[in-house]
């Protein structure tokens, strides 16, 4: 037990790493992936190509490759980020990316008739966007969203490759200079805290959007 | 002047001509019952009437104004859009499957479009919205939202949703289609009423009941044209033409 809060201090400090980079990414990847979903759907071609490029680019490749190549190989050409930034970076493209397919799947699962509703009474196609389709979105988009966070909890761990000190690398540091298999399990706790806040997060909002069906 | 006048209005979806030049005058008061076989064409023509379909060739004027008419290569040219969103305007479209906004109370479901789209105030747009669920007989129901009404509740809202904008002309396209039959009675009184004060209505049915007892007019349209017009009891009580007969005489065995 002593050994165990031994660990804690060094373990808490990296689970503050880690919730930053998730706080950060989910703060900026949630807006811009409903930016991208629009303009993945839009009727403007080259806006539409653009996006489905990007979004083919950064699904299609490792999370870990991209992470390299903006902390790395950007810093070659003279681009030169802090480890944390280029994490940040790295995590809000790729998550942007799979969240706008997401909302667009859920924005096309909208029937035509609320279109039309909203279009016979005038509303412009912005109001049928903000007030129509994209609120009855978020309520559809609420399963398939949670999983994506919580892969996002899980992959945090990936930013150690970058030398940031976040909860895996501060654990298996621990771990092989005491000769123990104690942290991993502690470091596992922390991990299914985290999700477990998640989903219970997410549960709760999903009882909260029950009002309609 | 016409309230609605359409002129040899023709459309294709891709290959398949479904206008084959469909002429209409409506007069304001009158009530227009639309009739006729699935794939006949008559939903698409009312749904062109405001523009929820393009048209490829013809005109159509509401009250004197030009929507749509023939550009000089013979195709259609539509006015620019801000002219054409006053047009629509004076149309309330009732659907066949309602198209309530579900997250959206049955109150808000009245009051969201004249906010958003004519400013109105929210005190007055909560007066207009609770006195048309009154006339509809839902007053009752205003906090509650569409999924806890029944289908004939959730189309006479929708009625009074397309009220809340105060049209000029009310286009309902097979209103109790989608209804089990328990339910049609109810919204049928609520466009009886309607047709009581004088509202300009068209109206694509199958209720020829309906036609025959609220319509002023009854039109048979077939593959893409209308194909007999009259009064009410003439089309529906003596047709002339022998679709027609055909057509009444299946949909009345039916019953």
């Amino acid at each position: 037990m002593d050994y165990v809060l031994s660990l804690l201090p060094a373990m808490l400090e990296g689970t503050g790493v880690t919730l930053k980079l998730f706080f950060y990414t989910l703060v900026m990847s949630l807006p811009i992936g409903v930016v991208m979903a629009l303009a993945r759907i839009t009727k403007f071609k080259p806006l539409n190509i653009l996006m489905q490029l990007y979004i083919w680019v950064f699904r299609g490749t490792p999370l870990l490759l991209q992470l390299f190549f903006i902390y790395y190989g950007l810093a070659q050409v003279g681009i030169k980020f802090d480890r944390f930034t280029a994490a940040i970076i790295a995590f809000v493209l790729n998550y942007s990316a799979y969240l706008a397919e997401i909302y667009r799947s859920g924005i096309q699962s909208i029937d035509r008739g609320q279109y039309e509703a909203a279009d016979v009474l005038g509303l412009t196609r912005l109001q049928t966007m903000t007030k129509i389709i994209l609120p009855q979105m978020f309520k559809r988009v609420l399963p398939p969203i949670s999983n994506e966070v919580i892969n996002l909890v899980k992959d945090t761990a990936l930013i150690y490759v970058i030398g940031i000190s976040e909860l895996l690398r501060v654990t298996k540091t621990s771990a092989v200079r005491d000769f123990s298999f104690v942290p991993w399990i502690v470091a596992a706790i922390f991990y299914l805290v985290m999700n477990g806040t998640v989903q219970q997060f997410f549960k709760w909002l999903e009882q909260r959007f029950n009002y309609y069906r | 002047m016409y309230m609605l006048q359409a002129v040899d209005v023709y459309k294709k979806f891709q290959r398949l001509e479904v206008l084959k030049g469909i002429s209409l005058q409506v007069r304001k008061g009158e009530v227009i019952a639309i009739i006729g076989p699935s794939g006949s064409g008559k939903s698409t023509f009312l749904r062109c009437l405001n523009r929820l379909e393009t048209i490829d060739s013809g005109l159509i004027e509401i009250e004197g104004e030009i929507m749509v008419k023939n550009g000089p290569d013979g195709k259609a040219l539509y006015s620019p859009e801000a002219e054409i969103a006053m047009m629509r305007r004076k149309m309330g479209m009732v659907f066949q499957d309602f198209n309530l906004f579900p997250h959206k109370s049955v109150l808000q479901n009245l009051m969201l479009a004249p906010m958003l789209v004519k400013n109105t105030e929210t005190s007055e747009a909560e007066q207009i919205a609770r006195t048309l669920l009154d006339k509809v007989g839902l007053g009752f129901k205003a906090d509650n939202y569409p999924f806890e009404l029944s289908g004939g509740q959730q189309q006479r809202v929708a009625i009074a949703r397309a009220l809340a904008m105060n049209p000029e002309i009310m286009c309902f396209d097979e209103p109790t289609s989608a209804l089990d039959p328990e339910f049609t009675g109810e919204v049928l009184n609520v466009m009886k009423d309607l047709a009581m004060e004088n509202m300009t209505m068209l109206v694509v049915t199958h209720e020829i009941g309906f036609a025959r007892e609220v319509a002023h007019r009854v039109i048979f349209m077939d593959e893409g044209l209308i194909v007999e017009q009259g009064k009410a009891e003439a089309v529906l009580l003596n047709p002339q033409h022998e679709r027609t007969k055909a057509f009444l005489s299946k949909v009345l065995m039916a019953r």
